[in-house]
């Protein structure tokens, strides 16, 4: 998935970071409010772990004016405010959950899974699809009952077009999950993990869209 | 000892209504007997001369029909010395005269007498002095019963003024007893005697400021509480980096960060301490005399780590010695945050530049510049607060450097100021009062 993660210590920026990143996860981070929008403005996240005090714009601002452009990303609160009452003014400005600091790396991982699955209206935690299963919490795919092994980049695009199967997902909304504003992108890279997800799954597990897009079939 | 109020009013009361009565009934009694005197001695007067007169005329004295009804006694003599009457023949009475008034004591009975002389005898006319002192007395019983009466009613009636007029003061007594020990709200003093308001305004100006000092430690309590959540999520989340460290790399990265981020709580703590130890209200140090560069050179090694980490040169410019009063130890911590400030928010490779000075007022002045991004005029007075930190903060900070700094000026009756440092920076100016 990719991650933008707006947190204005510096400390706990490396570490969430850091723990995204051995999750497979790509992630950019933003040490103040108006940094974040201008993020949001440039790229799709799938998930947004947000700090409520930061400089310049607070995150509570942040989320109201992403929610008022219509952008419906999945946010994750992350602050040391542990009152009732921000909680609830966090979830009512359109947060999807509300994490209290200190909190543990494995209970943000399941949180975020918890929200993105919430989010794409499924229940089971593990993506079904045909013959293939994805398990996020693992990090596993299986073919007809067999393990499959991917590469962090492979599972990030299988992942992308598991979660709304028969929706077309252009080769940049892919790059984006795949790459971070710092990272330099290969050019035909997205074609290059397509190709191995073939190679690894059959050939017809994901299709090509000519001049839009890959796929999976419903 | 009598402790209260109103026991003391009526006792004092009691007694000098006494006190009065009594005077009144002895100036009355001594009046009286004054007057009666001058009056019966003017009678005892004009009985003689009648009498002498009588006898010039008459040759013969006309006696008092019923001389012994009488208070008064007479008495004549003949030229030679014997008595020729006594109005009152059983009684013992003089045997000799002194002509003009005089008392005498017969028998234990004080007499008032007077005597005149005619041709041929000596008239004598007495009377005792216990007529004019009954008389005297009775007058002085008269004033004095009816204020002796009286007494009992006025105890009363002060009782009950007393009574009335204190309680008000039960009323806030008994609100203070039933007040609930965390209230620091005033007392309603509504209608009190202007002797007992000031004490209850006293009272109340002492639980506003209980109020405020409260609020303050319970925002500072709670700021605290907030503040070291965040090294505290950075602790723990750099340890669990350190418990899922696949290889050495990830191992050796994730000590680093941890040990940072002990270092970062350590500090925390270390000026959160600093800053309570200089709160208002803190226990005072002995000040002594100290001199500024002195202490700014001390400060300077305490944070030349961080000034070499960073490549920033500290200059010194102390063209005199500038003697302040001040603890030193507290001193020191103060230039040492101002110096921590300068050098964090210097870009790396500029530097910081420590100045004193005599103003001209004669007060000894500290300045520490830096080459940072200053602070904004409409920022500088929220840049004290706790926990303050500028929007561009630089890593490190725990926004309590310019707070401790401000605590401990407060206690040196030294003022801070912030001001630019052209062509941009910051300056601090720190002023002490003359010694």
């Amino acid at each position: 998935m990719r991650v933008l993660l707006v947190e204005d210590d510096r400390m706990i920026a490396e570490a969430v970071r850091t723990a995204l990143e051995q999750d497979g996860h790509v992630t950019d981070w933003m040490g103040d409010g108006a940094a974040a929008l201008a993020a949001l403005d440039q790229a799709r996240f799938d998930i947004v772990l947000l700090d409520l005090g930061l400089p310049r714009k607070d995150g509570l601002s942040v989320l109201k004016q992403l929610r008022e452009r219509g952008d419906a990303t999945v946010v994750i609160i992350i602050t040391a405010r542990d009152d009732v009452k921000s909680r609830i003014a966090g979830l009512d400005a359109g947060a999807d959950d509300y994490l209290v600091k200190p909190f543990d790396l494995d209970e943000l991982a399941a949180r975020m899974r918890a929200a993105v699955r919430r989010a794409a209206g499924r229940g089971d935690p593990v993506i079904a699809h045909g013959e293939i299963r994805l398990n996020p919490i693992t990090r596993e795919v299986h073919r007809a009952g067999t393990p499959v092994a991917l590469s962090a980049k492979e599972f990030a695009v299988l992942e992308a077009l598991l979660l709304r199967p028969g929706a077309v997902l252009s080769r940049s909304q892919l790059e984006d999950r795949l790459y971070g504003f710092g990272d330099a992108a290969e050019s035909n890279a997205v074609e290059v993990y397509v190709h191995a997800l073939r190679r690894k799954l059959g050939a017809d597990a994901i299709r090509t869209q000519r001049g839009a897009g890959y796929f999976v079939p419903r | 000892m009598m402790r209260s109020i109103r026991g003391r009013l009526l006792l004092g009361l009691l007694l000098l209504v006494t006190v009065i009565s009594l005077l009144a009934g002895a100036i009355t009694y001594r009046g009286m007997l004054r007057e009666t005197s001058n009056l019966f001695d003017y009678q005892l007067r004009q009985m003689a001369l009648s009498m002498r007169d009588q006898a010039s005329f008459m040759s013969g004295f006309t006696l008092p029909a019923h001389p012994g009804n009488s208070d008064f006694v007479i008495q004549i003599w003949d030229m030679f010395g014997s008595r020729t009457y006594f109005s009152r023949p059983g009684l013992p009475f003089l045997d000799k005269a002194i002509l003009g008034y005089s008392d005498l004591t017969i028998q234990d009975q004080r007499w008032r007498v007077y005597a005149i002389a005619t041709d041929s005898a000596v008239i004598q006319v007495g009377q005792p002095w216990s007529v004019r002192e009954k008389l005297a007395g009775d007058a002085a019983l008269r004033v004095l019963v009816p204020l002796l009466l009286l007494l009992p009613l006025m105890a009363a009636a002060a009782a009950w003024i007393v009574t009335r007029a204190l309680r008000p003061l039960s009323v806030v007594t008994r609100e203070i007893e039933h007040r609930d020990i965390h209230s620091l709200t005033p007392l309603a003093a509504p209608d009190l005697p202007a002797e007992v308001s000031p004490l209850v305004e006293e009272l109340n100006r002492l639980l506003e400021r209980l109020s405020d000092a409260f609020a303050s430690q319970k925002a500072f309590v709670a700021d605290a509480a907030h503040e070291l959540r965040s090294p505290l999520t950075a602790l723990s989340l750099h340890l669990q980096l350190l418990e899922r460290a696949r290889d050495e790399g990830e191992r050796e990265l994730a000590t680093s960060r941890l040990r940072a981020a002990i270092e970062r709580a350590t500090h925390l703590v270390s000026q959160l301490l600093t800053l309570a130890r200089n709160e208002p209200g803190a226990a005072p140090d002995a000040a002594i005399a100290t001199e500024l560069g002195q202490i700014a050179h001390q400060a300077a090694q305490e944070v030349q780590p961080l000034a070499q980490q960073r490549r920033i040169a500290i200059e010194f410019e102390l063209p005199a010695e500038v003697s302040v009063k001040a603890d030193e130890d507290a001193l020191r911590i103060l230039v040492r945050n101002l110096l921590d400030n300068a050098v964090r928010y210097s870009p790396e490779g500029s530097a910081v530049r420590v100045r004193t000075l005599h103003s001209p007022e004669g007060r000894g002045v500290l300045e520490v510049a830096d080459r940072g991004p200053g602070i904004p005029a409409a920022d500088r007075s929220r840049a004290f607060a706790r926990f303050y930190r500028a929007p561009d903060a630089a890593p490190g900070g725990t926004g309590l450097g310019l707070a401790i700094v401000k605590a401990i000026a407060q206690r040196h009756g030294a003022e801070v100021t912030l001001a630019d440092a052209p062509p941009h920076g910051l300056r601090v100016q720190v002023s002490f009062p003359p010694p």
